[in-house]
């Protein structure tokens, strides 16, 4: 049997043999291949679909959203499972409004995944749904949805389709703000059907805080959409700026857009000049000049200055200022702007030293503000300058600055003398970034930002704006009438100007520097004419707002004016006309669009009968009225009744109940109506002495059509006309 | 031939090893079914099962002597019954080869390899060691060839070609010359062409794609590459039980008969696939272990047939996994889903064990 034996031998070794082959195969394929084959399987079991975050929100600094991301249906299709694709095109073609041609496009592209329509409406996706087509599916997606649809507009930007901040904020805070994108991982089996879905939820974006007040912002559009209603400028840029931290409490721009839908816009509308645009400033630049001069004790402000009877020579050139002065102090030459004063000023600084203080002073860099594409400004080094280079720049030519550039400037004056970098975002929620001008820095000391501040009182007491005189307070500022270089001809425009004027208020304590900036203005192209009158509007209303004691004597003119879609006349104007200071003439306003009477230190009590708490303690905050409320519901009664006259910081008592008769008040309150007979007490509370009671019109004073910018959609639904409640918006 | 039976000779470890990988076809079974309309396999395979081991405990104590001497009427039943699955078979996606029995449905060939096993050890134990003539061979080849080709035309190739490695290894255990093996060799070489021409156009499809897996993924060689990713996905330590993706999603072709090596590979990963390839080897090595120490040439034939059945199969369905052979419906021993296998299985080892009992003769 030794034969036989070496026979197993061979045979077993055959066995082990093959069993080893085996082996080493399988070492080859789950051992050193194994990467190539997880990879196969996952590429066919798996199809991964990037699920959007959602946004963070953006608030104002009272917390009020300004941008938020609300959940829509996308439609899709996983084209492996159409069994006819001609017949669910046909289907879907007239409910979501695509060609049939372009839907079997759709349906065909691909095996697993294609978009049909993305952020549908309710309407469309409950359509699409009831079809219950096999092989079309639906997804939650994120759409961004601005509430205040216009409002801050320029700032808070735009988001694109696929969710990516565009513009704006939206824009430069995109990291933050979107939040990390999730991998949604879909299990497919052999048949091309969904088994299952895993992965991380989508990491939400953070939410954002601006420096931006939306009551203050609203003011500043409002205000600044009447001036272009009335002067019909290529655009307009108002900056709130809070002197002493930098915060911009509003950034407003005409023309505006509606960021839910921006593709409806022209470009022009998009752009943000209050960053992007930069110009001759013109007469503000004097603050400048002066301030430099002041800096390097080259004069004092009681200085007096021949002006030449308005034309100086420089290198050969005559240069005519607009009006012609004999002997000026420092004071008088800011005061009426002079021209030959300021650049007699320059020439004592020389190129070097004036040069010096513009870039210090923050000129031909960018602010460093958080908005994307903003611009440096144009600052040739002295170099490049001609002889009678020194003479423009001193009154503000042959140089370009920014908006933020110049609101900063006057600032500084402000506050002291420190260039407080413009922000728009809360300190807690800023990002830090490179390469930006130090700040805060110290530009001027306190004695030459103390002068300025005088200077620029003067300059609204009894120079050249005398139209941004606050009713009830001080204010200081500086007008800026610039030519405009026409394109076709490289010289300055005859018929293009940019209006301007920068200032703060009030002069001694100020609490807020506003720029107005209107570019190419008809009828009127003064600063003062133009621009000094909308700062006026927007500080009153700024100091109503927060509340603010005022420190001069209040005319018995408007404390706030009615503001009407048509503007004619606008209310400034219209108080200036006020024949005389006495009471009664506010019960002749009646019927002429003015409502909100201030007397002395008191205001009129708003009518928050039917309203809901929440409107009635938004109102007040608005107007700076406090209240106190009793009981929930609707109020139904208050006191002082509404119209009475207030004393500073007296409370409005506002009693709620829930009831029927309320029922049907919320009901239309909720769409804008103003519920005034409702479940009114049957007794007037008696009034305070001397009350004067305000006009019993529909028409509240704080009302008006141009609050519909700021509601949401339920206040656009049914609004008898121009009645709306300013319930402060959000 | 003496009639002494020793039960303490029983092949326990050989049990052990039957029952070991038993349980890691049902746990395979059960997980590649549990999410499919097959769910409950592995209860069936389990009463299969337990109706196996009956068998093997009763052809242990039945004398394989008596099933020898009537092999040539059983292998006549077996020819008839080939014949009378191609008249009266059900066919089941295109290929008769079960006759139903009631509610039974019943695989003609797998018994009728057990026939050929003990009609070729009666035949081999007839003629001296080392004196195997041409005409032997051509005898040997002629009594696998009916069958072989009965079965072929059902059609089920694999089968068929089961029956092949028999007749082979018989003739080298008989000490066949080396030069009349490469003679054999060379004439398969010759007539393969000639049978490739007469292969069904599915048949055809396989070869090919196994000769070039990537050239059509999705069709033919489908099979083959997906065999490949699940194994390959499977890496060192597997996805675990009922975790295998391309199992449950249904990439991988029946997964709980023909391809259930593949799915335990992606489920265990490396170490399970070789500890499952061990337990084979084990077996394997048991059963020539057992042949070398058989009472008589007889018994040495019909265990060393037996054993060349079960290597073949698990060669082929285990190369076919790995890629080393062309798809063949070949299930895997003792882990394929299917009664008829489990029986014949469970059979061929009673049949040893029937040897084995008797090895201590006078």
């Amino acid at each position: 049997m030794t034969s036989s034996s070496r026979s197993f031998v061979v045979v077993s070794a055959l066995v082990a043999a093959w069993t080893l082959l085996v082996v080493a195969r399988l070492l080859q394929l789950q051992v050193y291949r194994h990467d190539s084959f997880v990879r196969q399987a996952r590429r066919q079991q798996e199809r991964t679909i990037e699920v959007s975050p959602v946004r963070g929100v953006i608030y104002d600094r009272n917390y009020h959203p300004l941008a938020m991301s609300v959940q829509v249906d996308s439609i899709f299709a996983v084209p492996g499972e159409i069994p006819n694709p001609r017949d669910t095109a046909k289907m879907l073609s007239p409910i979501l409004g695509i060609s049939e041609a372009e839907l079997q496009r759709r349906l065909k592209s691909g095996r697993f995944f294609s978009w049909i329509k993305r952020k549908v409406s309710d309407r469309e996706a409950k359509r699409v749904r009831q079809l219950n087509l096999q092989g079309i599916y639906t997804q939650k997606e994120n759409k961004r949805f601005y509430p205040k649809r216009e409002l801050a507009a320029h700032v808070l930007g735009y988001v694109g389709m696929d969710d990516h901040g565009l513009a704006g904020l939206e824009l430069s805070y995109e990291s933050s703000i979107r939040g990390r994108p999730a991998q949604l991982v879909i299990e497919t089996d052999a048949k091309q059907r969904w088994r299952g879905r895993e992965g991380r939820p989508p990491e939400p974006g953070q939410n954002l805080v601006l420096t931006l007040d939306e009551n203050i912002q609203y003011i500043a559009e409002r205000e600044l959409a009447a001036a272009v209603n009335q002067f019909r400028p290529l655009s307009a840029t108002v900056i709130v700026q809070e002197p002493h931290t930098g915060e911009i409490l509003a950034m407003a721009n005409q023309p505006t857009f509606n960021p839910n839908r921006y593709s409806d816009f022209p470009p022009d509308s998009l752009r943000n000049p209050a960053v992007a645009a930069s110009y001759e400033p013109g007469s503000t630049f004097k603050i400048v000049t002066v301030a430099s001069a002041l800096e390097e004790k080259l004069t004092e402000p009681g200085e007096r200055i021949d002006c030449q009877m308005g034309a100086i020579v420089l290198a050969g050139h005559v240069i005519h200022d607009h009006h012609k002065y004999g002997v000026l102090t420092v004071n008088e030459i800011m005061q009426n702007s002079s021209g030959v004063g300021v650049i007699k000023l320059a020439l004592r600084l020389g190129n070097e030293n004036m040069y010096r203080y513009m870039q210090a002073f923050g000129f031909g860099a960018p602010t460093g503000i958080e908005l994307p594409g903003e611009a440096r400004g144009l600052t040739k080094p002295p170099e490049r300058w001609s002889k009678i280079s020194i003479g423009a720049i001193a009154m503000g030519q042959e140089v370009g600055v920014t908006s933020l550039q110049i609101v900063s400037i006057a600032s500084a004056a402000a506050n002291g003398g420190w260039w407080m970098r413009p922000t728009i975002v809360r300190e807690q929620f800023r990002k830090a970034r490179s390469s930006m001008p130090p700040a805060p820095r110290k530009v001027m000391s306190e004695e030459t930002a103390a002068a300025i501040r005088k200077m620029l009182t003067m300059v609204v007491t009894s120079g050249t704006a005398k139209t941004a005189q606050l009713n009830g307070y001080t204010a200081a500022g500086k007008t800026g009438t610039a030519q405009k270089i026409d394109p076709r001809t490289g010289t300055y425009s005859k018929r293009d100007y940019v209006a301007s004027y920068v200032g703060f208020a009030p002069a001694e304590s100020p609490m807020f520097t506003i720029l107005v900036a209107v570019d190419s203005p008809r009828g009127k192209i003064y600063g003062g004419e133009v621009a000094a009158p909308v700062f006026k509007r927007i500080a009153e209303q700024i100091l109503a707002y927060r509340n603010v004691p005022p420190s001069l004597p209040v005319k018995p003119a408007l404390r706030q004016a009615a503001w009407t879609g048509q503007r004619q006349p606008a209310p400034a104007d219209f108080a200036a006309e006020l024949p005389s200071s006495d009471w009664n003439d506010a019960e002749a306003l009646d019927g002429s669009g003015a409502a909100m009477l201030s007397i002395d230190s008191g205001v009129a009590a708003p009518n928050f009968i039917s309203k809901t708490a929440r409107s009635v303690a938004g109102e007040s905050q608005l107007q700076g009225v406090p209240v106190r409320l009793i009981g929930s519901g609707l109020a139904y009664h208050q006191s002082p009744e509404p119209g009475s006259l207030l004393r500073v910081d007296q409370k409005i008592t506002v009693w709620f109940k829930v009831g029927s008769a309320a029922g049907l008040a919320q009901a239309q309150q909720s769409t804008g109506v103003q519920a005034q007979t409702a479940n009114r007490p049957k007794e007037d509370q008696p009034t305070d002495q001397g009350a004067i009671t305000a006009p019993k019109r529909q028409d509240n004073p704080w009302t008006s059509p141009g609050i519909h910018k700021t509601g949401g959609a339920t206040q656009r639904s049914v609004r008898p006309a121009g009645v709306t409640p300013i319930a402060a918006p959000g | 031939m003496g009639k002494y039976v020793s039960l303490k000779d029983f092949d326990w470890a050989l049990l052990a090893l039957l029952v070991a990988i038993s349980g890691l076809g049902l746990l395979q079974i059960y997980s590649t079914t549990v999410h499919t309309k097959f769910a409950g396999a592995h209860v069936k395979q389990f009463y299969w099962l337990l109706i196996g081991l009956g068998l093997l405990f009763f052809l242990c104590l039945y004398d394989y002597h008596d099933l020898l001497n009537h092999m040539p009427i059983l292998y006549i039943i077996s020819l008839l019954l080939l014949v009378a699955v191609l008249v009266l078979g059900t066919d089941v996606a295109g290929a008769r080869r079960w006759l139903r029995f009631g509610g039974f449905s019943f695989q003609v060939s797998e018994p009728v390899k057990l026939v050929i096993i003990l009609l070729l050890a009666r035949f081999f134990s007839d003629i001296p060691r080392d004196d195997v003539t041409l005409a032997d061979t051509l005898k040997v080849f002629a009594v696998v060839a009916v069958p072989g080709v009965l079965i072929a035309v059902q059609p089920d190739l694999g089968t068929a070609l089961t029956v092949v490695p028999i007749a082979l290894v018989m003739l080298f255990m008989a000490g066949l010359k080396l030069r009349y093996f490469v003679m054999m060799i060379l004439a398969v070489v010759l007539t393969l062409p000639m049978a490739v021409h007469h292969l069904k156009p599915y048949q055809r499809a396989r070869l090919t794609s196994f000769l070039n897996p990537e050239l059509d993924p999705k069709r033919s060689g489908y099979q083959m590459l997906q065999s490949k990713i699940a194994v390959g996905s499977g890496q060192l330590l597997g996805k675990g039980v009922a975790q295998g993706t391309q199992t449950q999603l249904w990439f991988l072709p029946v997964p709980h008969t023909d391809f259930i090596y593949a799915a335990f590979s992606e489920e265990h990963g490396f170490i399970g696939a070789v500890v499952g390839l061990l337990l084979y080897l084990m077996l394997l090595l048991r059963l020539l272990h057992n042949a070398q120490t058989a009472p008589d040439v007889a018994g040495m034939y019909i265990i060393v047939g037996v054993a060349a059945v079960i290597f073949f199969q698990i060669l082929v369905n285990v190369g076919m996994v790995v890629g080393y052979v062309p798809v063949t419906g070949i299930p895997l021993p003792l882990m394929s889903y299917g009664g008829t296998s489990v029986l014949f299985t469970c059979m061929a080892m009673g049949l040893v064990n029937s040897i084995r009992v008797r090895r201590f003769v006078n």
